[in-house]
C-alpha cells in the first residue's frame, strides 16, 4: 500500500471513528434534546459510512450500487446538514424573541437566493453529461456546498455585527460546519470548471478538511459549556454619569 | 474561469472569517468595565435636527439645487455617524443587559431583557437607517425618517439608569431621577 493510498484511508475512516467517539459524548452528555439533528445527522453518516465501506471492501458491484448508494447517502446527508444549521439558527436566537422573526425570513431569503444562484451555476457549468449519475452528483454537492457556506457565512456575520454572545458547543458546531463547507467550496470550484483529470488529492483535501471538522465538534462538544461569562457586578464600576446626563437633558425638554 | 475565481474567493474568504471568529470566541472574556468605558455620548437634539424633514423642506426650499445636495451629504454624513455612534453604544449596552439577565434578581433580570431587546433593535435600525442615508446621499430625494432609532436610543437610555437603580438603589443615580 503506497502512502498516499494509506492516507486516503486514514481520512476515510478516522473522520468516522471520531464520529462514534462524538455519539457516546453526546449522549453520556444528554445532548439529545439539545442537539437533535446534529445527534441524528452524525448518526447517519456513521451508518453511512459503515454501508458504502462494506460495499468497497467486499467489492460488490450491483451495476453501480456503490454510486447508486453514494447518490441518495449524499442526499440524506445534505438535508440533515441544513436541518444542522436551522438547529443553529435557533439556538442562537431562541433568547432573542426580538430576532426570532427578522432571523426566520433572513434564512428563508438567504436560502432562496443561494439557491436560484446555485442552480444556475450548475446548470451552467461543464461536466461530462454521459455519465449522469455522477453528473448529479456532482451538481448537487457544488450546490449544496454554496447555499451551506453562503447560510453559515450569514449567521456569523450577523451574530458578529449584533454582538450576540455565543455558547461554545453551538459556536464548535457552526465553526467545524463553516470550515469545511468553505474548503469544500473551494476544491469543488477548481475541480470542476479546470476540469483537472487528478481528483485524488482534491479528494484528499476534502477529506481532511472534513477530519479536522470532526476533530473540532469533537472538542467543542467534549469539553464543559462554556457560557458567556459576564460579570453582572460590572456596575459597581460602570460610571453612570454619562447616562445621568442624558436623562437630565430628557427631563429638562419635558 | 471567472466563475471559478470567484467561487475560489469566496470560499478561501469564508474560511479565513470563520478562522477569525473563532480566534475571537476563544480569546479572554469580555472586560465589561473597559467596554462600558468606550461609550460615546450621543447628541440625541442634534442628531433630530439632522434627520428633521421639516429642516429639509426649509433647506431645499432656500438654497440652490447644487447647494442643497452639498449641505444634504454633509448633514447626512454627520447623521451616519451619529448612527454609528449610538449603533456602537447599543452592542455595549447589549452585554450589559445579558450580565443583568443572568442576575437571580427577577426586576433585574427583566430590565437586562428589555435592555438586550432594545439594544438588539436598535442595531437593527441603525444599520437599516445607515442604508437609507447612503441611498440618500446618492439619490438626493429619498425620503429619510429613521426617527425611531432616536425614540428607541432614549428608551434604552431610561432602562440602562432603571438597571442602575435596581442594583444600586442608594448611589447618586437615583438624584437623576
Amino acid at each position: 500500500m503506497t502512502l498516499s493510498r494509506a492516507l486516503w484511508y486514514y481520512l476515510w475512516l478516522a473522520p468516522h471513528a471520531l464520529q462514534i467517539a462524538l455519539l457516546v459524548v453526546m449522549l453520556g452528555r444528554g445532548m439529545r434534546r439539545q442537539f437533535p439533528m446534529f445527534l441524528l445527522y452524525t448518526a447517519f453518516e456513521v451508518v453511512q459510512f459503515s454501508l458504502l465501506f462494506t460495499l468497497y471492501q467486499l467489492h460488490i458491484q450491483f451495476d453501480g450500487a456503490y454510486a447508486r448508494m453514494y447518490f441518495v447517502g449524499l442526499a440524506i446527508s445534505t438535508a440533515l446538514r441544513f436541518a444542522v444549521i436551522r438547529e443553529i439558527f435557533n439556538q442562537l436566537f431562541k433568547s432573542y424573541a426580538v430576532l426570532q422573526k427578522p432571523a426566520s425570513a433572513l434564512f428563508r431569503g438567504t436560502s432562496l437566493v443561494l439557491l436560484v444562484v446555485a442552480l444556475w451555476l450548475a446548470a451552467t457549468a461543464p461536466g461530462d453529461t454521459a455519465d449522469l449519475l455522477m453528473y448529479a452528483t456532482n451538481a448537487m454537492d457544488r450546490t449544496v456546498t454554496i447555499l451551506q457556506c453562503g447560510l453559515l457565512l450569514l449567521l456569523f456575520l450577523l451574530s458578529n455585527y449584533l454582538t450576540l454572545p455565543w455558547r461554545s458547543r453551538v459556536f464548535g458546531i457552526a465553526l467545524g460546519l463553516g470550515i469545511y463547507a468553505s474548503i469544500s467550496l473551494a476544491v469543488s470550484a477548481v475541480r470542476f470548471y479546470s476540469g483537472a483529470s487528478n481528483t485524488f488529492v482534491f479528494d484528499l483535501i476534502v477529506m481532511g478538511a472534513y477530519h479536522g471538522c470532526v476533530v473540532v465538534w469533537l472538542y467543542y462538544l467534549a469539553l464543559p459549556e462554556r457560557e458567556p461569562k459576564l460579570d453582572a457586578n460590572v456596575w459597581a464600576h460602570h460610571d453612570l454619569e454619562t447616562w445621568n446626563q442624558e436623562l437630565e437633558r430628557l427631563l429638562q425638554h419635558q | 474561469m471567472i466563475i471559478a475565481t470567484i467561487l475560489v474567493f469566496a470560499g478561501l474568504l469564508s474560511l479565513l472569517l470563520f478562522l477569525r471568529v473563532a480566534k475571537g470566541h476563544g480569546s479572554a472574556a469580555r472586560d465589561l468595565g473597559q467596554l462600558t468605558e468606550s461609550i460615546r455620548p450621543v447628541d440625541i437634539e442634534a442628531f433630530r435636527n439632522l434627520i428633521d424633514p421639516r429642516e429639509e423642506q426649509f433647506l431645499r426650499g432656500n438654497l440652490s439645487p447644487a447647494e442643497f445636495r452639498a449641505i444634504h451629504r454633509q448633514r447626512l454624513r454627520a447623521a451616519i455617524e451619529y448612527l454609528q455612534c449610538a449603533a456602537h453604544n447599543a452592542s455595549v449596552l447589549l452585554y450589559l443587559g445579558e450580565a443583568a439577565r443572568q442576575s437571580a434578581e427577577p426586576a433585574i433580570a427583566e430590565a437586562g431583557n428589555k435592555l438586550v431587546d432594545n439594544a438588539l433593535r436598535l442595531r437593527l435600525y441603525a444599520f437599516r437607517a445607515i442604508g437609507m442615508f447612503y441611498l440618500a446621499m446618492v439619490f438626493s430625494n429619498t425620503p429619510i425618517s429613521p426617527m425611531g432609532v432616536a425614540e428607541r436610543y432614549e428608551r434604552m437610555t431610561r432602562l440602562v439608569i432603571l438597571l442602575g437603580c435596581l442594583q444600586y438603589p442608594s448611589r447618586d443615580v437615583a438624584a437623576a431621577l
